[in-house]
Parts: C-alpha cells; structure tokens; sequence
C-alpha cells in the first residue's frame, strides 16, 4: 500500500522496474519512468479507446502485441517496448497513417508541435511505398474531397490530416457531455463532422482543436498567423470566471496570438473554456484606448498622461480640502490583479483616509452594505475544485452552472461519470446540468428562499437531520416561515414529494456537495437565502468546504482578500495597519450602493473607477446613471470607452491583465501568479503605474517597488483567515410570500451569454462569432402564448425602462422567464432592474412596421 | 444422424408456437425453471461441451459461468442474429422457419445468468427473419413464456428484437454491444469482457442464435445424449452452409467431426459437374483455405485448425478451377474493405491498400513487388486490430497468396488472367 491508500504494483518494462499504483496503464507506468511510449489516440484525461495502435508493447506470456494505453498494470509484468516485432508495428501504423495524409506541413498550422510529425521524425520513416493517389476519399461522382471545412464558428476542419484518433468525439462527449460533433461514415472514408446544420459551438469546443494531434482541426483564431516557434510563451490565469483557469499565451513582439490550457490538475486538469481560450482577442483589439481623455466644456479631448494625472490629483486635492477625504470613493472591476487591487486599496486609506473602496459591482446591494455572517462564511468556505469529483451527491443551487462556473461544471460532469454521483439541480430555469440530474428541480422565480426552507422542512419532517436532537429541530422549525413544507412547497412551486425526496437524497450522501451561485447572489433576498443554505449545510451535517456560495470574477476572492471594501475584519484591518506603519481611517466606508446613492445625495463628490463598467451593469440603470451624472468629478481608467467612461471628467488608458505581471485568486482562494505577455500597448499603463503616479503628484508616493508590492500582497492573502462554520448555529429564515407584480407579469434574468463574460467579451472577434448581438430569451411556450415567433421584435418594458429586443427561442427556459445577456453595449440591459425586486417586465410584440 | 436442430425446418409453419409446441417445443422451459438452479444449469451446459457455433467455438457453459454472480447490476442476455459472414446462412434458416426454438433457448440462457432482459440482434438486411422473431416473440408472450413470472416460477424476463444498422463490424461482440446501445457499430477493447462489463457497462452474455437453439435439446434430452454426437472436444451437430460450385448448394446439418468430403460429395452433390476442386474456404470467408488434398478433414474445431484453418462459422465455399484466385482475393479484400468500421489504424488504412494493391493486380496493373508489399502489409494488420476484422481480411488474402502465388504473378506479368475468364462467377 502506499500513501494513497492505493495498492502498489511492481512491474518491469524494459528492464527497469517500476512500482505504480494499481489500475494505471503500462503507458502511463512507461511514461513515469522516461520511457516515451508513442501515441496519438491516448490522452491522460480521456477513457482509452486503444484505436491508433501506436503504443503496442510486447509482453510475456502475451501471445500478440497489445494497446499499452489501454492495459493495466500486473504484478511481475514484464514489458518490453523496443523489440523489432514492435518497431515494425510501429513503423507499419506511421505507414497506415501516411499512406493519405497530404504532407503539407509547410503551411499546415499545427507544425512544429505535430504528433504526427513527431512520431514519424523519431521512427524513422523516410520512405513511402504507397504510389496511389494520396487522397484518402475523393467520391468519382461529387468530384468531392475531404479539403477544409468550417464545422463551427471558430472550427475548421480539414480530413486530409486526421488520424481517426477520436480525440475530439470523445472529449465532447466524455467530458463536455456535448453531441454537436461525431463520426459518419466508417472505415477509410470515416469523416468527423457535426450533425447536419448544426455547428460545433459549445462553451468546451476549443479544446477540440487543441487535442488534436494533428491538423486537422485549427480554429481561426491561429490559423495562418505564425509559425509556433516564433512565438513565446507567458503562463497566465483567464481573466474572466472565478474558476481560475490555467493559460499559456503565445505571442511575438506584436500581438498575443493565442491561448492554450496550462495543465493543472486542482483546477482544470487541462481543459479551458471558449471564453478563456479566445477571451485574450480584446487585448489586440485596436478600439482600446491609448490616450487619456479629459472633459473641457462637455467634451473629452486628448490629452497628455502629465496633464491627466495633474489634474486627478488637483481636484481629489480640492475635494479633500472642501469637503473631506470621505467624499472620495474608489470602485474596481472583477478583473485587476490582486496587487493592483492592494494598492489601489492602500491610496484610498492610506493616502486618501477613505474607506470608501468597494469591488462587489454587480449585485444589488443590501440596505446597510454589511453582509451577514452566513453569507460570509458561505462565500469564503474553503471549497476545493478537485474535491468535488469525489463527491457521491451534489446539490447545484440557484446557479447555471455551465455559465457562471465552465470548470467546476467539469468537475461536476466528471464526478458523475467516474464516481457516479447523483447530481440535484434547483434553479428558475432548465440547465445544462439537466442532462446528469437525477431530478432537476424549477422553483418559482425569487423563491429561493421558500424553497430552502421547503427543503429544510422536509428533512426535519422526516428527521433526516445529523448532529442535533429533536427539542433543536422542533425550535430551528420554529424560526421557519412558512411553517409549514406544503406552504413553502407551494410557494416556489414545486411538489411536496419531489422535495422530500431530494431532502431524502441528500440526507443519504456521505460525501455530500451544497454548491450555490449567480441567482443566490444576483437576488435581493440574497441574505434570507443564505441563512437558510447555512440551516439546511449544518443539518444535513455537510463538511465546512462543501457548503459553498461561489464567487464571480477572475478576481473577486483577490480583492477581498486584500480588503477593497468597506468594512475590514479587525485581524485584516490590524494586517494593513502594520503593513502601512499607518492609523487606517477611522470613518465608516460606504459600500458600492451607498456610494452611488452618497453621490446623489452629494455627499459623494467623486469617485475613481477601475477597469469597471457600472453605467452599464450595475443593477437599475436610471439610478446608477443618474448618480455618476451628479458627481463633480469621475475618473475612469479603462480599456474600452464604455458608458461610464463617457461619463468621465478623465478616462485613463488602463493596461490590460496580460500586459503586466500579477496574481488572481480563484473561488478556491487559491492564490495563482501570471506573467506578463506583451509590453503595455502605446500609452497605456497599468493601474498600479496609474496610482503610483497619482500617489507621486499629489506628493504622498506609496513607496512599494514590484518586488515589495508583490511580496506584501501575498502575504495579506497568506494571512487571511476564516472561522470555520459554526455547526451549531442556525439562523432565522424568514420568506414573504409571493409578492404580486400587477403589470409586469414576467421575471427578467440578466446575466452572461453563454460565451460572453464580463464587458470585455465583446471585443473579441471569436467569441462574437458565437453570439453576436443581444437577444431576449425566452420558453417556445410562452411565446406560443404571446403569439411571437423566434427572431420577433418585442419590446420588454419594465418599471424602470423599457428595451427592444430580438427574440430568441431556449430549451432552457420553462415558464415565465424570460433572459437578456449584459455583455453586450450595444444595450442597456441594466435599465430594465430595479434595485428592490430584480427585474421584472411585460413584453410586447411590435408590429412589423 | 438424427437432425437436431433441423428436424422441423421443412415442416410447414413450424413458426406458430402452436406447432412448435405439437412438436414437443417449450419443454425445456417448464424443466429448467422447475428442476434447475441457475447454477446447475451453467454447469450442465458446461457438460454438455456446446461451443459457440458463431465462429470463434467458445465453450458456451464456460462464457456463461464469468458473469459475476454477486454484481448488483442487472445482467443482459443478447443473443447473436447478425449474421453477415460472406456464406454463412444458416440463423436466418433457423429464425425464420423455427424461431421458438431460438427464443426457448435464449429464455433458459438468460435465466442461467439470471438476466431479465435479453435482446436479439439481426441484421438490419434480415427483414423477414426479424417479422418471424418478433411474432414469434409476441406469441411467446401470450402463452406466459416471456414477461413476468413465467410459468409461475418468478423469473421474470422480457426480449426485444432489434434490427442491426447493416454493419458486417455489428456481428462482432463489443460492435454488437455499442451498436445496441445506440453508439456507432464499433469493437471495443478487452478486457472488460462483456461478461463483465458488457451492454450498459453491465455483465451481458453475448451467444449465437445456433448455440442458443441447442441448449433446449440438450435440457430436454440430456447431456449424454448430446455427447454421442461429435467428438471430444468438438461435442454436437453442426450446421453447415454449403456454397459455391457444387450441386447441391444448401444447409446441412451434421454432427461435428465429419469429414469435409462428405458435406462436399454425398450432402453437396460433389463438384458442378465437369470440374475440377481447386479450393475450399472452410468456415466462412475470413478463414484460410484448404487445398483438394485436405478434403478429407474432419469437421471439428481441433481438426481444421490443424489443417490449418477455422471451423469458423460453417461456412464451406467450394472453388472449382474455373476460378481465378486472384479474382477471389479482390472479392474479398473489397467486402473487408468495405466493412472496417474505421477505428483502428492498420484495419481502416490497411484494407484499403491491400484493396488498392489486390484490385491493380487483378487489372493487369500490377507491379513488380506487388505481392512482396501485399503479404508485408498483412504482417502489419494480422495480429494489430482491437477486433478480428483485420485479421479476417488479411488470413484469406495471405493464404490465397500462398497456395496460388503463381496465379498473381501472371497476372502481373503478363497483364491478364491465368484461368480462363469466361465463364462469369456471378
């Protein structure tokens, strides 16, 4: 046994002997001990197929050559991979291979990191027998050959090369759990294509291209741009979900031509999302701002970074001395690095004596800016991504799972393929995730919290609690409304006995995962919800990392961690006091909402924003816009003019996250550095050149170098600490009843597109090849009902606003509700929310005038 | 001897499970579930020495004996209708003329594994014999032979006829599994053995429809009885489908162990008349051939494998001289090409170069080295494929080249064909 618990077997290939753990392949035995083992259809991640017949070993006592990638491992094994029977084997599959492949490597983009090229080049091949004609297929009546074909919107696919690996079939199925691309035909005229008419576009389709071993499949994000050894390589982490993906950028001196997984097993075991993987094309983009711009008599006009930055510290000068410090505040987005983050942090507190900072954009924002304490431990529970695939049950609630999380989505998919566990969703709409649930649960929408305690009524009803005693239970029932589970059942919607048999289910699992997101988060009622999530996570006993509320941006954790809020734990208040050798400010901060509504009520007079779009995405537009209009003075710095920076007296010029060094921490907080791609584009900078600068014109430097910054940085994440959750507490759950939305009868989720995340996805060509504009989304059948049909114009209007859309039909949507994507700038959607009960609307069809 | 499984075969409507049972039908059944643990019955088919009659004459007690029996999964029974060996004809005879007697075996087969559902696959070309199954397979439920608690024994089980997708690749068994599951018609790789992780990832027996026509026979009268037919190692009748330039052409049921010259001259009718035998493919098209010295071989498993070749399927095609060899590799080469399912290298390319190389020759295009090339990429194929497609398709092509290399080498030389080339094959 080792110290995995697994049993350990000890075998012999060529002569040296090797101890793995039982069930690993002799492949992957060979590979643990430098002995290379050729292939093209293995991969680590995927179930072997055994089809290229690339990695034929000879064993003793076996009486013909087998698939190493697909034999496990026995005691006293004795492998030998080097024999002559086996190089003839193997230079008869290169043979096989080459006998059709059109050799046109000189403008083929994959060479230079070819499997086939590779293979070919250390076996030796440098003859061909083959004197046909080197088409594998030409059909005599279509004159058709296997030349490129375009099978989804970044996808193109040219069956000349393929080696018939399956690579690609099989992640999209086996690990996507996604259908749109399989195997026609068969024998030599096999063809990998997509059902017909339907492209190859789901969120995992890149990945794809980057197993292919050979050319067959390219994307056009890299097609015909360069040579790859021209380029270099910077690791890097997507600067968009709170997943933490691992990068590797690829770039020359000019541009960043592409980004490929980076490998790492507690996170993404190699698979990246489109987003991740083309979510770099905004950097390049030649719309970024490269001038700073200040506003003279209603315009913004160029101007010189000198005369920016004067500027910025005069006036915050000016305010200071008028009014105070306190009517400063500074905001930043979900993407900077976490040191840009500590420092833009430490200006505001240290230089400016303001706690006005906040990172939290999106969200409605609760009365008092403080969130409670079970919604704190629930979003800083130590959930572990690589844990999740142990799990034998698993409750994803009120999140899309594939959008707001790709990667622990895989996670999720993998946990129910290899361990088998049951899967639980409860959300207001159908997910993805419907496909490996057991039950998929559809509440009400905005009835989070009724559901919870639906659901909390059930296991206390049927005694499924853990950990507690009756008298408890009888008084945590007591602190329930509804009283009852037939009310709360009723309210969001659902049967009683589809609830109890959840509560039943989950009670049952010994490794059981609670896993919440976006709709938690985006909801008003967010604090009710959670208490009952903190209720339901302590009954059923679930361990303290797999209850979780999980966080949003690349970088959200990050700046919490550093404390880019108003409200510091005193540990962290005391951390940041001694690193700064300063007092910090002893005046209440105001949170996001505050500010906003500190500005209309002038006692905000000016706010710094960084690399964030609030006019455009926080939520009730009117407020949000009316509030930025009041303030004397808004600075934006930014990579894109969007419609906060319009409303800016300066716009800086904001580096983006490739273009400097830093760290994000994940929703694991797991604290993961990149590195810097590309020198800054022509007359941007970084935010921390931006706050250096204006530290140094308004006399007060910061006085941290890059190597300080960093260092100091990481250990306020590394000292970060959190009381694990009190197992014996329970809070009060307390949910109105539904409440009537007379005229405006629809409940409208905003939220990502499937391909797009943030405000900077749509400054990327590819992801816009996947969805282009803004659509509403809504169930074919309530459309019926409203007599519209897919592609219609309808005007949706809400109390706030009204917008008109393009409809578009979902199989994800039941019901009466209906979604828009906030991506986009072309709209608004922000507009139509309101900040005291989400959005709700009325539709209209517009006539074909 | 005595027919076995062709005793009613000409009786009309021997199909009705009226007739089946006037004829002493669903006898077995009510024995088995009355008299038999699941385990006895393994045991007594182990006795009984009945291999598997599909081609590759697995023992069919010993396949049934792996399923695990304390696995919680549920078990699956299918049984093997997709017959598509160029010349084997003889499930088809049996699914449409006595289909109960294939049904009443798979019942007591799946009740020996304790399975609950079982599935017959036939070949999508198969249309009538698939109306006859699935009448039959309706009677079989009216009567209380199949559905729940049969014959009042508790054993429940239910069968579903499906017809194949017409892929030759579906009769192997892992093609068979994945193309039942809806997957693409494509071998998987063993192990897992289907007895352990077969249909749905679940311990599933996958037997021939002739194997599973005897077990009733061997219930109803007994393992010695069954024993005295054949030999040894090879126990049991056999059916063989004879084809190509004999007389008499047809299905002919024989215990194993007889020679080839009888099925041929006395069953057969000997040679078309006039003609000469040149070659006999023994047991289906993928075997490799016996020559005119060998005719009089035992037909037993033991005995042509010595002779060189398979039992295989009990498919004797018998070549007279009128035939070109080359000609005949080209046939064949073109139906393995035709059929590789694609998902291993050496079979999906292989085939094709073979096919190429082979259909050059026979064309008077053939080079120098031809041959040489042929028999090294045979070497490539022979031995690398996850299933025996390839090597199907390269023994026939190997031994061909070997007994009339001659024959190759003229064509190549001389740009046309040794055997006179009038007579048309088809």
């Amino acid at each position: 046994m080792s110290d995995n618990g697994k049993e350990q077997i000890t075998l012999t290939i060529d002569g040296r002997e090797v101890t793995v753990d039982k069930g690993t392949t002799v492949l992957e035995a060979a590979r643990s001990i430098g002995i290379d083992i050729p292939y093209f259809c293995w991969h680590p991640k995927l179930d072997s197929v055994g089809a290229c017949r690339m990695c034929l070993v000879a064993i003793e006592k076996f009486p013909k050559p087998v698939v190493s990638c697909a034999t496990d491992v026995m005691p006293g094994m004795v492998v030998r991979t080097d024999t002559d029977e086996i190089v003839k084997a193997r230079r008869g599959v290169l043979e096989f291979l080459l006998l059709n492949h059109p050799l046109d490597c000189p403008t083929c983009d994959k060479g230079g990191e070819c499997d086939l090229q590779d293979n070919v080049f250390s076996n030796g091949i440098d003859t061909s027998r083959q004197t046909f004609l080197r088409n594998r297929v030409i059909d005599e009546e279509t004159k058709t050959t296997f030349d490129d074909k375009r099978i989804g919107p970044e996808i193109i696919r040219n069956m000349n090369r393929c080696v018939t690996c399956f690579k690609c079939v099989r992640f999209n199925k086996e690990i996507a759990g996604e259908f749109d691309l399989g195997v026609y035909q068969r024998g030599s005229s096999t063809v990998i294509d997509t059902p017909p008419g339907e492209p190859i576009d789901n969120l995992y389709s890149g990945n794809v291209v980057e197993i292919c071993p050979v050319g067959a499949l390219t994307n056009t994000d890299w097609r015909y741009k360069v040579r790859v050894w021209k380029t270099k390589q910077a690791d890097s982490i997507s600067s968009y979900d709170a997943d933490g993906q691992n990068i590797k950028l690829y770039y020359d001196h000019r541009l960043i031509h592409r980004a490929m997984s980076r490998p790492n097993d507690d996170v993404d075991e190699g698979w990246i999302c489109n987003i991740a993987r083309y979510g770099y094309q905004y950097i390049n983009s030649l719309d970024r701002i490269t001038k700073p711009l200040i506003k003279k008599e209603g315009q913004q006009v160029e101007a010189t970074w000198d005369e920016a930055i004067k500027l910025i510290a005069k006036r915050f000068k000016e305010i200071k001395d008028k009014k105070g410090s306190v009517c400063i505040a500074g905001l930043t987005g979900g993407n900077l690095s976490t040191e840009t983050n500590y420092l833009f942090n430490k200006f505001f507190r240290h230089n400016l004596h303001s706690n006005s900072v906040d990172y939290r954009l999106e969200n409605i924002d609760l009365k008092d800016g403080v969130e409670t304490a079970a919604y704190n431990c629930l979003s800083a529970a130590p959930f572990k991504i690589a844990d999740l695939e142990k799990a034998d049950t698993i409750l994803i609630f009120a999140s899309n799972f594939i959008k707001d999380h790709p990667i622990v989505n895989l996670r999720l998919r993998k946990a129910h393929r290899k361990n088998g566990a049951r899967v639980y969703t409860a959300n207001p709409v159908v997910t993805k995730s419907a496909d490996i649930s057991v039950d998929e649960l559809i509440y009400q929408p905005d009835t989070e919290a009724a559901f919870l305690i639906a659901l909390i009524h059930a296991v206390i009803d049927h005694k499924l609690y853990k950990n507690i005693d009756e008298s408890k239970a009888a008084e945590i029932k007591t602190v329930l409304k509804p009283a009852s589970l037939s009310e709360a059942a009723g309210i969001c919607g659902i049967d009683e006995a589809r609830i109890t048999e959840l509560a039943r289910a989950l009670a049952a699992g010994e490794n059981l995962y609670i896993l919440a997101g976006e709709y938690l988060k985006a909801s008003q009622h967010r604090h009710t919800i959670a208490n009952g999530l903190f209720n339901l996570a302590n009954l059923l006993g679930v361990d303290d990392d797999k209850a979780a509320i999980l966080a949003t941006h690349a970088n959200s954790i990050g700046a919490d961690r550093v404390g880019l809020r108003p409200n510091l734990s005193a540990s962290l208040a005391e951390t940041l006091a001694s690193k700064w050798e300063a007092e910090l400010p002893d005046s209440s901060g105001c949170s996001t909402s505050q500010i906003f509504k500190g500005a209309l009520g002038e006692e905000i007079d000016s706010i710094f924003i960084m690399g964030a779009n609030p006019a455009m995405r926080y939520p009730d537009g009117p407020f949000v816009n009316a509030a930025l209009d009041k303030l004397d003075f808004l600075v934006v710095a930014d990579l894109f003019e969007t419609a906060t920076t319009a409303k800016a007296d300066v716009v800086l010029p904001l580096a983006g996250w490739s273009e400097q060094s830093g760290s994000y921490v994940n929703l694991e907080g797991r604290y993961q550095p990149f590195s810097k791609a590309l020198p800054s584009k022509q007359g941007v900078k970084t935010g921390i050149e931006i706050i250096r600068s204006l530290a140094e014109a308004m006399e007060a430097p910061l006085g941290l170098d890059d190597k300080t910054l960093e260092t100091e940085t990481k250990e306020v994440v590394d000292s970060w600490k959190r009381e694990p959750r009190a197992v014996d507490t329970f809070y009060d759950v307390k949910q109105s009843g539904v409440i009537d939305h007379g005229d405006f009868p629809y409940r409208l989720l905003i939220g990502n597109d499937l391909h797009h995340y943030g405000y900077l996805s749509e400054h990327c060509p590819s992801l816009m090849r996947f969805t282009s504009d803004v659509y509403l989304e809504m169930s074919p059948n309530l459309a019926e009902k409203l007599k519209i049909a897919d592609g219609d114009l309808v005007r949706v209007e809400s109390s706030t606003g009204k917008l008109v859309l393009k409809v578009r039909f979902s199989e994800y949507f039941e019901g009466e509700v209906l979604f828009i994507p906030n991506n986009f700038s072309s709209v608004e959607v922000n507009h139509l929310v309101s900040r005291e009960g989400g959005g709700w609307v009325k539709i209209e069809k517009l006539d074909d005038k | 001897m005595e027919k076995v499984l062709f005793k009613y075969v000409e009786e009309p409507q021997q199909y009705l499970i009226d007739n089946y049972i006037k004829n002493g039908g669903y006898q077995a059944l009510p024995k088995v579930l009355k008299d038999f643990t699941p385990d006895e019955l393994i045991e007594e088919v182990k006795k009984s020495g009945v291999r598997g009659r599909g081609g590759a004459g697995f023992p069919a007690g010993l396949k049934w004996s792996f399923v695990p029996k304390t696995d919680v999964k549920p078990k699956y029974l299918c049984c093997n209708a997709d017959e598509s060996e160029p010349g084997t004809c003889k499930d088809r005879v049996l699914m449409e003329c006595d289909p109960h007697m294939v049904i009443e075996g798979c019942i007591i087969a799946a009740f020996a594994i304790q399975a609950h559902h079982a599935f017959i696959y036939i070949r999508g070309e198969f249309a009538y014999p698939a109306f006859r199954m699935e009448e039959a397979v309706n009677e079989a439920y009216g009567k209380g032979y199949l559905g729940k608690n049969i014959l009042g024994s508790g054993f429940d089980l239910d069968m579903i006829v499906h017809t194949g997708g017409g892929a030759y690749i579906c009769g192997e068994e892992t093609a068979l599994l994945s193309s039942l599951e809806g997957d693409r018609g494509m071998s998987r790789i063993r192990p897992p053995f289907p007895a352990i992780e077969g249909l749905y990832s679940c311990p599933t027996v996958v037997n021939n429809v002739e194997t599973l026509a005897s077990i009733p026979h061997i219930i109803n009268r007994g393992v010695d009885w069954y024993r005295t037919y054949g030999t040894e190692k090879s126990a049991g009748s056999k059916i063989f489908s004879l084809s190509g330039n004999v007389n008499r052409p047809g299905n002919y049921e024989v215990e194993l162990g007889t020679p080839l010259s009888y099925v041929i001259n006395e069953l057969g009718g000997g040679i078309q008349t006039g003609h000469k035998l040149k070659a006999i493919i023994p047991g289906g098209s993928s075997t490799p051939l016996l020559m005119p010295d060998q005719i009089d071989t035992p037909l037993d498993y033991e005995a042509v494998a010595e002779a060189g070749s398979m039992l295989g399927s009990g498919a004797i095609i018998v070549i007279d001289e009128r035939a070109c060899m080359v000609w005949v590799a080209m046939k064949l080469i073109n139906f393995y090409q035709h059929e590789s399912c694609g998902k291993c290298t050496p079979c999906r390319e292989g085939t094709l170069w073979l096919k190429r190389l082979i259909n050059r020759i026979e064309h008077g295009e053939g080079k120098k080295g031809d041959i040489e090339l042929i028999l090294d990429i045979c070497e490539n194929i022979m031995g690398r494929t996850i299933c025996p497609l390839g090597d199907a398709a390269v023994m026939p092509t190997e031994s061909i080249i070997k007994h009339f290399r001659d024959e190759f080498e003229y064509h190549i030389e001389h740009k046309k064909c040794k055997v006179k080339t009038d007579y048309a094959f088809e």
